[in-house]
């Protein structure tokens, strides 16, 4: 496939900017550069256009107007989201819920309030097809408990957790509800009044906005404290001098995310039903992980049955061919050595656990790049040492 | 329920892979199947067990959600969880690391005896590998520093993982590769060459950790679980080296099997 175009289809990691994003932040990085702080005219442009991007960011989300939080990433939103109620409980015994997938963003700040802050977290299960149940959480939920966190869809299988019904239950007894929806916003209907959301973390570049930007959006009279001091900024919950080009380019992704989410959607999960169908057509040990429907638009998650070892070595070969895809969170790709926690906590064995392929359509990706996909995986797969020599007959098991 | 009587939520979410709920629904009396693509509709766990909606927030508020407790009541219950006060420009103490007892229980729950670990000067753990066709070696021309692939197969440990490693010594006459096993982006990064499949003949490494009752001997075989094993599972093997080193207990193993 010399001379073709490289197949980006790992939007689950990180999406493309927009070249409107671009444009709009391109007055910030130059002739537009001052402090939102500050009182003169450079000042005031300046601030006025982080409270756009924030009023955009809002928008996206059914939030309330004015009250997001920017922050430097999805993962520091996630932390303030949860050091941030945690702390302002302080005195008091704080007990969270979170779920056994979380993002290691919530996943890893949760273990740490749990040793450093004397915080008890509680980790509900995942059913086989990737979704949190409700009741489960429910079942959970004891006086102590403050804060209940769950994604609104999962970074490795792509499943849509269900946000509202969640948030009900959390609320039914007097608890906050937090959603990680990093990968959710660029193309799901989220609505924090509606959906009953205290608190939602953000990531812009998973909407096709700049890295090194996300926010916290609160709901009205959430209790939190702030994690990093300074100069007041952020209403007083996120010091520091806010990063203006990138807060814009991040209300100009989410305005455009707000404006064509639906219909966004929609060709999106065409462009995956076709991979779907193509994939078993022409590799038929391939088993799709997660439920069918109940996942992100774009998000594909495959099995390769009796060849799961064999993924890095797919993964390999299709970069080498061209495409790019992940063989998991791109957050642990370092971490080869272990199998996914997310898919052992839906119940994979050790092998299988490392087996999954991850494919993620984005709004930049063609019904010709999944065409192309289509023509070049058999050969991909071809190439995998199966660990038995009916790796085929085995794909019924899997599936 | 017929399709019929269905109230598509109206959301437009193209979640069902329709731009809007009104052409997923112009579609539904020639295929009723399709109504299970709308997630809103689909089955939810146990509905009819979930709480009321809350009444619509007015102003911002909602009186059910917990607050902190105001400053005074907070009082001397606040020293018990808060970290002991510092001088400033003190640092922040260290965290020790949990000493937990290992279970001595690999993941399918089987007993091993010690864990072995990789030299700390080297990028991953310590193998001997032969490829199946030891000629590769030289038809390759393998070198050291060379990003190799492979997969373990046979007698010796074999493994339904691909392994990633880079090479640290290389025998051309037999064909012999001593690598250190690595993740998969350095393959990624750099590039690789596929030996197909190999066989695992030895492993050098540390033990740092072993069950108590075990004394290790040279010419003893034992269980032990390679702390890197993608697949935790314990690996049996000969000990035919020793050395006591400031780091742990050198061994060299040989006669390896999975199990």
């Amino acid at each position: 496939m010399a001379g073709e175009p490289r197949i980006y289809f790992d939007n689950a990691a990180t999406t493309p900017v927009d070249p409107r994003v671009r444009a709009a932040m391109a007055p910030y990085l130059d002739g537009c550069f001052g402090n939102p702080s500050s009182l003169h005219v450079e000042g005031r442009t300046a601030r006025a256009a982080v409270e756009q991007a924030r009023r955009q960011v809002a928008t996206l989300v059914g939030g309330p107007p004015g009250r997001g939080i920017f922050t430097g990433s999805g993962t520091e939103a996630d932390n303030l989201a949860l050091v941030g109620v945690a702390r302002a409980f302080a005195g008091q015994p704080v007990h969270i819920v979170t779920s056994a997938i979380e993002h290691p963003a919530v996943r890893e700040t949760c273990a740490w309030l749990a040793q450093r802050e004397g915080v008890s977290v509680t980790y509900a299960p995942v059913k086989s097809d990737g979704i949190v149940d409700p009741d489960e959480v429910a079942a959970l939920i004891g006086a102590e408990t403050r804060l209940v966190s769950i994604m609104a869809a999962n970074n490795v299988v792509g499943t849509l957790q269900p946000v509202r019904e969640t948030a009900r239950v959390a609320h039914a007894r007097g608890v906050l509800f937090h959603t990680d929806a990093v990968q959710a916003a660029s193309c799901l209907s989220l609505d924090m009044q509606r959906d009953g959301i205290d608190l939602l973390s953000l990531s812009g570049h998973k909407l096709y906005g700049p890295k090194g930007i996300g926010a916290l959006v609160c709901g009205d009279n959430v209790p939190l404290t702030p994690v990093i001091h300074g100069g007041g900024q952020e209403r007083g919950l996120r010091s520091g001098t806010e990063n203006v080009a990138a807060i814009v380019g991040f209300g100009e992704a989410a305005r455009l995310c707000s404006a064509t989410r639906g219909e966004e959607a929609a060709r999106l999960v065409q462009l995956r039903e076709r991979l779907i169908e193509g994939i078993r057509a022409r590799v038929p040990n391939a088993y799709v992980i997660g439920d069918l429907y109940r996942r992100l638009p774009g998000h594909v998650c495959l099995g390769f049955a009796g060849q799961e070892g064999e993924s890095i070595k797919l993964m390999l070969a299709l970069d080498e061919a061209g495409v790019a895809v992940s063989t998991g969170s791109a957050c642990s790709a370092h971490k080869a050595s272990e199998p996914s926690y997310v898919l052992t906590a839906l119940g994979f064995d050790a092998l299988r656990a490392r087996g999954a392929l991850r494919i993620t359509l984005g709004r930049f990706n063609t019904e010709g790049e999944v065409d192309r996909f289509l023509d070049l995986l058999p050969r991909a797969v071809g190439t995998l040492r199966p660990i038995t020599t009916r790796a085929g007959a085995v794909a019924g098991v899997c599936s | 329920m017929t399709t019929a009587d269905v109230a598509l939520p109206g959301l437009d979410c193209g979640l069902c892979g329709f731009k809007l709920c009104a052409d997923l629904a112009a579609r539904l009396p020639a295929q009723p199947e399709l109504l299970e693509r709308c997630i809103h509709l689909a089955p939810k766990p146990t509905p009819s067990t979930l709480p009321q909606p809350l009444p619509k927030r007015e102003g911002g508020e909602t009186t059910t959600l917990p607050r902190p407790l105001p400053e005074r009541e907070r009082g001397a219950a606040a020293t018990t969880v808060a970290a002991p006060r510092r001088a400033a420009g003190q640092a922040l103490p260290v965290m020790p690391r949990a000493e937990v007892e290992p279970t001595w229980q690999d993941s399918l729950g089987r007993e091993f005896d010690f864990y072995l670990e990789h030299f700390p000067e080297e990028p991953g753990p310590r193998e001997t590998i032969l490829p199946h066709n030891p000629l590769l070696t030289r038809e390759m021309e393998i070198k050291v520093g060379d990003v190799l692939i492979g997969r373990p197969l046979g007698m010796s440990c074999g493994c339904p993982i691909t392994h990633c490693g880079v090479a640290t010594e290389v025998d051309p006459r037999t064909g012999v590769i001593v690598w250190c096993v690595t993740g998969p982006l350095r393959p990624r990064q750099e590039g690789f060459k596929d030996l197909g499949y190999y066989s695992a003949e030895a492993y050098d490494g540390l033990i740092r950790k072993q069950r108590p009752e075990v004394e290790v001997k040279i010419g003893m075989r034992y269980f032990f679980q390679p702390r890197m094993c993608m697949l935790q599972w314990r690996h049996s093997g000969l000990v035919n080296f020793m050395n006591r080193t400031k780091e742990g207990l050198q061994v060299r193993l040989e006669g390896l099997w999975i199990g």
